[in-house]
């Protein structure tokens, strides 16, 4: 039989729940509540940008509050489990029943593109990040006003500045990239910017998320002969692990992820040495060093990725500067304080005026360098 | 259960909940309990599905995402990429997911439980790797975007229209969830489960069925991933990952599998689960893991379970303390049989021989039973009693030889074609299914009739009012040619071991059989149930069954039997009236000469 | 293909794949006894590679950290039988919890092990040094072919854990006693058997192979609180491969996979993944039981 009556009791439990939730907001009004989206579970592909890019929105806040600020911010954080359909659910949450004023978020491409239209159509503004796909901000721009921003590597300019040095510097170039959404666009966006140059890869090679051992791949990049291997599978350190057992020594090139500690320990120094990533952050900045050592002072170990760090909180304080600007719960001027945000001291690479109406991104083109492993940090790979 | 008291209230809950449905736009405390509650209808489908599936039939899968998957890459590809409209679309999903249950249902023929288990596995990540990876099609992780929605027109009413077709779709499946457990197919699939050779034997094509439920579960899992895509608009291959299957899993388990009203608790439980720990990421698999655990192991029934068990609660305050009493065990005294169609008929067997992995069970074997007979098939253990049995049967094939079953040469027949053409069986340990009432077990051995599950049938379900008159009259009379119509609403677990025999055989003759093949019919009774026993058969026989019996208690079977064929070591000894065939040398010889003597008369539980 | 490169591909398709028998293993003596396996069982692998790293990091010498993990492991797979599985004996098979509940049990625990794993060493993967030296890039060379002390190590072991699979099964007390309870539990109690004892040897055992193979596999991969599902899931592909009753299939269908898997990611590395499962699913097909079978007829 059909228990309407049991349905409505167990709807009613999670109503009043959500209700007690939601019902704060109303009572002080001068707080403003930011939904933070992130993949906080599930494996480290997506957990350590997750929970990194998380800590620097969390010290931004911290930072906030010491500032004494007119307006109290709360930020609301949710997992949305690397899965868009969740992701969806948590967006819709975030606006219709936590009433929120912003949106940071998530880790996943798919899944910001699948939330983003809700959030435009219902005129909150987002900071994406650390989500990379190049056309994230580029689907909305000319919605005039569009909600959506982001805080982030942009796939496009890191692979630009990539290729660049890698055509200069290398004959034969080769690519491993995973099977998943982000895995196949870097390989589309490398394969269309080679065309660009007039060059062919070697070898491209793919391996799936899950996957344990890369022998057989690293074996068929190395008959062919690719003296340069670009790495855009998410278990960063995978590839390393069989080139001592079949005698091949390349330079890997890739992703910013490859810049994090955990890599390195996993790596190890001699291994790392010589690696090339795209980078925003330039740890020989006085600012972004202070900003290094206070992480480290914050989380200890659980701290691992400077440059995910960086631009999380940097997408914070762009956001709750904006807020503390309006004064109020508005997402409507909120966006519009982001839009016109001028002054911001960014850890990362990010400009003092960050967004303008027709650039909705915290990294432009001139802000992505190359960074390179040298004796156990990243350094700014100086080019000839 | 007592199905029939809470019935006559369903319609009630029907008009409730199409009520409720209807207004729950305007009910709901903010807009997002409105996606909440598109969220539950759809996932409540898929889970009904597996519920369907696992609960009733037994088959486990854990490869629904999959299907899901394809339900909603079915509809958003056409829709999107090939511009189909809605209306075909969402068809086309349906159909697309069906067609690979089907195929996936014919692997699931081949194996069983764990292997099972992993073929759907298997399956389910063919689908993600597919999906995936197949971006040209499908978008891949970055998905498929500007799915239609279910806006007819009017964009700012989308939630409120999504959730109605979504409610509307759970109506209806629920709708055919209750009728499929309430009716005779719900009866067949839990057959199914308990054991397949049983549900062959009382004539069911399992094959057939068992295809049919997984194709079933597989639409069911589509039609949610179909409204899934309308709903969101958005399809990622990251939304079909083994995490669903499994949530659909657990949704099914903690609500209660087996139970119709189980998927609805278990959803609405998994959603308000995950709407309440989504502030708490740091330790969500300790609770999701915590309220696995506690359910499967403090209330295994799920929530159903507990309702019931707190039903039963209130209710036994109000009842007079007398009505859980166990019956009085009663004299049997066997009326005649029910007016049955078919008349006893002969079964013939000539030059059977099978063997096992070249150890030969029977050898040559000829012998035939005449009509309205009682025809008794002895020998010591080991003789290939029980092979030559499940051969006439069909649960075995036998390598060579023909068995005629009247008219019919049988041989090439599969056991439930046999069943069809008046074959029934007992086996020597039960099988009689637990979950259902001695009434309703004897209900599966009835061939279909006319007009069941008919429109009136379903009309009269519909309304609350009983609905298989036609069949439960006939088991009635079955029961009360034995004399046993008193238990009708008893479950098999609560009867003494006789009764239960009785059961078993009552079920047997509700197949309205030509021939009944009885396995040890009084293996384990005492002599005066064994002799109550004996006062049936030869009524059957009487009014013209007839019956081949395979049994040790050599006093019953000398005293009731018409003819008897002795079998040792796969060869027929003698094959002879009583008399003749308790003097023979070589019969007398096989007796003492095997291994373990045993008194004639003694009762055996556990045989060859 | 050059033969180098095959022969590379089959050393390290024959380590991957005897981790997969070695897991397959704990999966195939709990079904041989109770008709169960933990779904945890690449779980329990993860939390042996991060105890062991964990020793091994806070300096212990490798046959105390050892000990330690197999001491963890075998609490483990006790508490595992004793909480999470021996309970649902008082459910018959027929009720609604069903024949399959200890998938959701043993599958619940996993998750609160992996939760549990995360709080204790974090989300991120970990480095897992070799465990016999210093160096990472320690390969030893034959021919052209490189390898790792620890994958010919787990070779070894899976061989040697077959071999005492077939000894301790065929040719003990312990043996008889598990074919007794496997065919029929009353039956072998009636015999004077302990059930219990056996029951919960076989699960100490199962979570032992898993403390073998999380030692020796951490510096082969990738180690982090969600690397047990991939296993638990390649280990019952194999089970289903070799046949869940037969300790020498296993070991057959573990190293085939393995191979298979390096091949396929040799030949054509965008779909490595999907073959082997093709494979998998074409032989249930073919062979509903396994390659060396398991032939159980429904008879009642």
């Amino acid at each position: 039989m059909f228990s309407a009556r049991r349905f409505i009791v167990a709807a009613g439990a999670a109503a009043a729940f959500l209700a007690v939730s939601g019902s704060a907001v109303q009572a002080q009004q001068t707080t403003v509540r930011v939904g933070v989206i992130q993949g906080l579970s599930g494996p480290p592909a997506i957990v350590d940008f997750g929970e990194s890019y998380l800590q620097g929105i969390r010290l931004a806040l911290k930072d906030h509050e010491a500032r004494n600020p007119r307006t109290r911010i709360e930020i609301l954080v949710y997992d949305d489990e690397a899965n868009p359909q969740r992701a969806v659910s948590l967006a819709q949450r975030l606006i219709q029943n936590d009433n929120v004023a912003a949106v940071i978020g998530t880790v996943s491409s798919g899944n910001v593109l699948a939330f983003a239209p809700i959030l435009q159509r219902a005129r909150i503004p987002l900071v994406a990040g650390p989500s990379i796909a190049t056309d994230i901000t580029q689907r909305f721009i000319n919605e005039r006003p569009s909600f959506i921003f982001r805080c982030s590597m942009v796939e496009q300019f890191q692979i630009d500045a990539m290729l660049d040095w890698g055509v200069r510097n290398f004959r034969r170039i080769g690519l491993l990239h995973s099977t998943t959404g982000y895995g196949n666009f870097a390989a589309r966006e490398i394969q269309e910017g080679l065309r660009r140059r007039n060059v062919t890869l070697v070898a491209t090679e793919a391996a799936a998320p899950g996957v344990n051992d890369l022998t057989a791949q690293m074996l068929r990049l190395r008959d062919a002969g690719a003296e340069l291997v670009l790495n855009f599978h998410e278990s960063f350190e995978l590839l390393y692990r069989p080139l001592p057992r079949i005698n091949y020594r390349p330079v890997v090139a890739g992703n910013w992820g490859l810049s994090s500690m955990k890599v390195l320990e996993i790596v190890g120094r001699e291994a790392i040495e010589g690696t090339v990533m795209g980078q925003a952050l330039d740890l020989n900045d006085p600012k972004a060093r202070a900003f290094d050592e206070r992480m480290r002072a914050e989380y200890g170990s659980a701290y691992r990725w400077p440059v995910l760090g960086a631009l999380g909180y940097d997408a914070a304080q762009i956001m709750f500067r904006a807020i503390e600007r309006v004064g109020r719960s508005d997402s409507v001027a909120i966006r519009d304080a982001l839009e016109t945000l001028d002054g911001v001291e960014a850890i990362s690479a990010t400009p003092a005026r960050p967004f303008s109406p027709d650039d909705h991104e915290c990294l432009d083109r001139e802000h992505v360098f190359l960074g390179v492993w040298r004796n156990g940090q990243v350094v700014r790979l100086e080019q000839r | 259960m007592s199905v029939q008291n809470s019935r006559r209230l369903a319609p009630v809950g029907w008009l409730l909940a199409i009520i409720l449905v209807a207004a729950w736009p305007s009910l709901a405390p903010n807009p997002f309990f409105v996606h909440l509650g598109q969220t539950f209808a759809y996932t409540a489908i898929a889970v009904i599905g597996l519920n369907i599936l696992l609960g009733l039939s037994g088959q486990m899968s854990l490869g629904q995402a999959g299907f899901y998957a394809i339900g909603a890459y079915g509809s958003a590809i056409t829709a999107t990429s090939f511009g189909w409209p809605i209306w075909l679309s969402m068809p086309f999903g349906l159909l697309v997911a069906g067609l690979m249950g089907v195929l996936l249902g014919l692997v699931a023929l081949r194996t069983r439980g764990l292997y099972l288990a992993m073929a759907t596995l298997a399956f389910g990540f063919i689908v993600e790797i597919w999906a995936q990876r197949a971006v040209d099609l499908t978008g891949g992780t970055m998905g498929l975007f500007g799915v239609p929605q279910l806006d007819f027109g009017d964009f700012r009413n989308v939630a409120t229209y999504t959730f109605w077709v979504c409610a509307a779709a759970l109506i209806l499946v629920q709708l055919g969830s209750d009728w499929v457990f309430s009716s005779s197919s719900g009866r067949r699939l839990r057959a199914i489960k308990e054991s397949e050779s049983f549900a062959q034997t009382v004539g069911l094509n399992v094959p057939l069925w068992r295809t049919a439920v997984f194709a079933a579960s597989a639409v069911l899992a589509g039609l949610a991933g179909v409204l899934f895509a309308h709903q969101s608009g958005f399809v990622s291959s990251d939304a079909f990952s083994i995490r669903l299957s499994i949530a659909l899993l657990i949704a099914a388990v903690i609500g209660g599998l087996g139970d119709t009203r189980g998927p609805l608790l278990g959803t609405a439980i998994l959603v308000a689960i995950a709407e309440v720990i989504a502030g708490f990421h740091t330790i969500g698999l300790i609770i999701y893991g915590g309220i696995l655990l506690a359910v499967l192991l403090l209330v295994p029934e799920g929530a159903v379970g507990m309702l019931r068990a707190a039903v039963k609660l209130v209710r036994r305050a109000d009842l007079p303390a007398t009505a859980s009493e166990a019956p009085v065990p009663q004299a049997l005294t066997p009326r005649p049989p029910p007016p049955g169609t078919r008349r006893g008929g002969s079964l013939e067997v000539v030059g059977l021989s099978k063997a096992y992995a070249g150890v030969v069970a029977l050898r040559d074997v000829s012998f035939s039973v005449a009509p309205a007979t009682i025809h008794a098939l002895i020998g010591p253990n080991g003789a290939g009693k029980s092979t030559l049995i499940n051969c006439v049967a069909g649960l075995y094939r036998a390598d060579s030889g023909s068995v005629r079953l009247g008219d019919h040469e049988v041989a090439s027949l599969s056991a439930h074609q046999r069943a069809r053409l008046g074959l029934a069986r007992s086996f020597q340990n039960l099988q009689l299914i637990s979950g259902l009432t001695v009434i309703e077990n004897v209900m599966l051995g009835l061939p279909r009739l006319a007009g069941e599950g008919g429109v009136r049938a379903v009309m009269r379900w519909l309304a609350g009012l009983p609905h298989e008159e036609a069949e439960r009259a006939r088991a009635i009379a079955v029961l009360d040619a034995l004399a046993i119509a008193h238990l009708a609403d008893r479950t098999p677990g609560e009867l003494p071991y006789g009764h239960r025999k009785l059961v078993e055989l009552a079920r047997a003759l509700a197949q309205d059989p030509s021939v009944m093949l009885l396995d040890e019919p009084v293996a384990g009774l005492n002599p005066l149930e064994a002799q109550q026993i004996a006062i049936a058969l030869r009524r059957l026989r009487d009014s013209g069954k007839t019956i081949l019996l395979v049994e040790h208690n050599m006093e019953f079977v000398m005293d009731l039997s018409d003819r008897i064929t002795v079998l040792d070591h796969g060869v027929v000894i003698a094959d002879d009236t009583p008399s003749v065939v308790q003097a023979d040398k070589r019969v007398i010889a096989a007796y003492l000469g095997a291994d373990d003597i045993e008194a004639p008369e003694s009762g055996k539980v556990t045989g060859p | 293909m050059t033969l180098t490169n095959f022969i590379q591909l089959l050393v390290t398709g024959m380590a991957m794949g005897a981790i997969y028998a070695l897991t397959a293993k704990g999966l195939f003596i709990a079904h041989l006894t109770t008709n169960r396996v933990n779904f945890g069982q690449g779980d329990f692998l993860m939390a042996a590679s991060f105890i062991s790293l964990a020793a091994i990091g806070a300096g212990l010498p490798l046959p105390l950290a050892v000990l330690a993990v197999v001491t963890v492991l075998s609490l483990m797979g006790w508490g595992l039988e004793r909480f999470a599985v021996r309970p649902l004996d008082r459910f018959g098979a027929g009720r609604a919890g069903g024949a399959l509940a200890w998938i959701l049990t043993t599958a619940g625990m996993a998750l609160i092990l992996q939760n549990t794993v995360e709080l204790l060493w974090g989300k991120s993967s970990q480095y897992s040094p070799p465990l016999f030296s210093d160096r990472r890039d320690n390969v030893i060379t034959v021919g052209q072919i490189g390898f790792f002390l620890e994958e010919l190590l787990i070779i070894l072991a899976a061989f040697a854990a077959v071999g005492a699979f077939w000894w301790a099964l065929f040719r003990t007390r312990w043996g008889r006693d598990v074919y007794t309870v496997a065919f029929n539990p009353d039956a072998a109690s009636l015999l004077g058997i302990d059930v219990r004892r056996t029951v919960t040897s076989v699960w100490i055992i199962a979570a032992l192979l898993a403390a073998v193979s999380g030692i020796l596999v951490g510096p082969l991969v990738t180690v982090h609180p969600h690397m047990g599902l991939i296993f638990t899931i390649k280990a019952l592909a194999v089970a289903s491969l070799g046949g869940f009753a037969n300790p020498i299939g296993i070991l057959v269908g573990g190293i085939l996979f393995g191979v298979a898997e390096a091949l396929a990611n040799y030949w054509d590395s965008k779909y490595g993944d999907l073959y082997p499962l093709l494979f998998v699913m074409a032989m249930l097909v073919l062979k509903p039981s396994g390659i060396f079978g398991e032939s159980k007829a429904d008879i009642r």
